[in-house]
């Protein structure tokens, strides 16, 4: 096990494109990263019979996400050459067509990057405690089913 | 005894309440008894239970001060 601890994931509203283009630049002075993969979750204006999705608003277990995301962490770590990793989850109420879920694995070369950021998605989807109510415009509400 | 039980996804559409306290639950078979009879709902729900952060699979006993999570399916993302 390595020294990494637990990091906060979590960001309260949606996750602004500024906020991405930043965490981008800051990689700019770590000149052995050859590849970035990164994920971008966006809400979707689903169409259900109880009518349209117009927001997400996403509850956490944060203590037990955080240790979670800490294994998946670890896990790709241990597996995949990465250079780095970031993942930020949105709480709250995010919009369609905003931005929930940002992840963000550099490597020196494309492919450990680029599998690495699949599988930490994947992983992330089915092992964080966290949850999705969708807001059906017109006040009414569904919770969200992870396919 | 009281354990502190924290609710969470659509459970809280039955319970009302994100987080209650139980008193005089030996076992995580007696929580589930007394939630049921709280809240009838409960007993058709899928969800998986943490004593502590941790996910268990079978009855374990309770400690004064315990803290259980009830888990429905997760759909974060």
């Amino acid at each position: 096990m390595s020294d990494r601890k637990p990091k906060n994931i979590f960001i309260t509203g949606p996750i602004s494109p500024s906020f991405i283009a930043e965490s981008i630049q800051k990689h700019s002075t770590q000149k052995a990263i050859g590849g970035h993969s990164i994920f971008l979750g966006q809400v979707r204006a689903d169409e259900t019979e109880g009518g349209v999705v117009s927001a997400i608003e996403y509850t956490a277990f944060e203590e037990l996400a955080m240790d979670n995301m800490h294994v998946i962490r670890e896990d790709i770590f241990a597996k995949y050459p990465l250079t780095c990793m970031h993942v930020y989850h949105s709480l709250g109420s995010i919009a369609a067509g905003e931005i929930c879920l940002f992840v963000f694995t550099s490597s020196a070369h494309r492919k450990a990057a680029m599998d690495a950021c699949e599988e930490t998605v994947e992983r992330l989807k089915a092992e964080l405690p966290v949850w999705g109510k969708e807001i059906i415009a017109g006040a009414t509400h569904q919770w969200k089913v992870n396919k | 005894m009281q354990v502190k039980v924290l609710i969470f996804g659509q459970l809280t559409d039955i319970t009302g309440v994100s987080e209650l306290q139980l008193n005089d639950v030996s076992d995580r078979d007696e929580l589930i008894t007394a939630l049921n009879r709280q809240y009838p709902g409960l007993a058709d729900s899928k969800y998986a239970i943490a004593v502590n952060k941790q996910v268990i699979n079978e009855n374990i006993g309770l400690t004064d001060n315990s803290t259980v999570a009830l888990l429905p399916p997760f759909s974060g993302g």
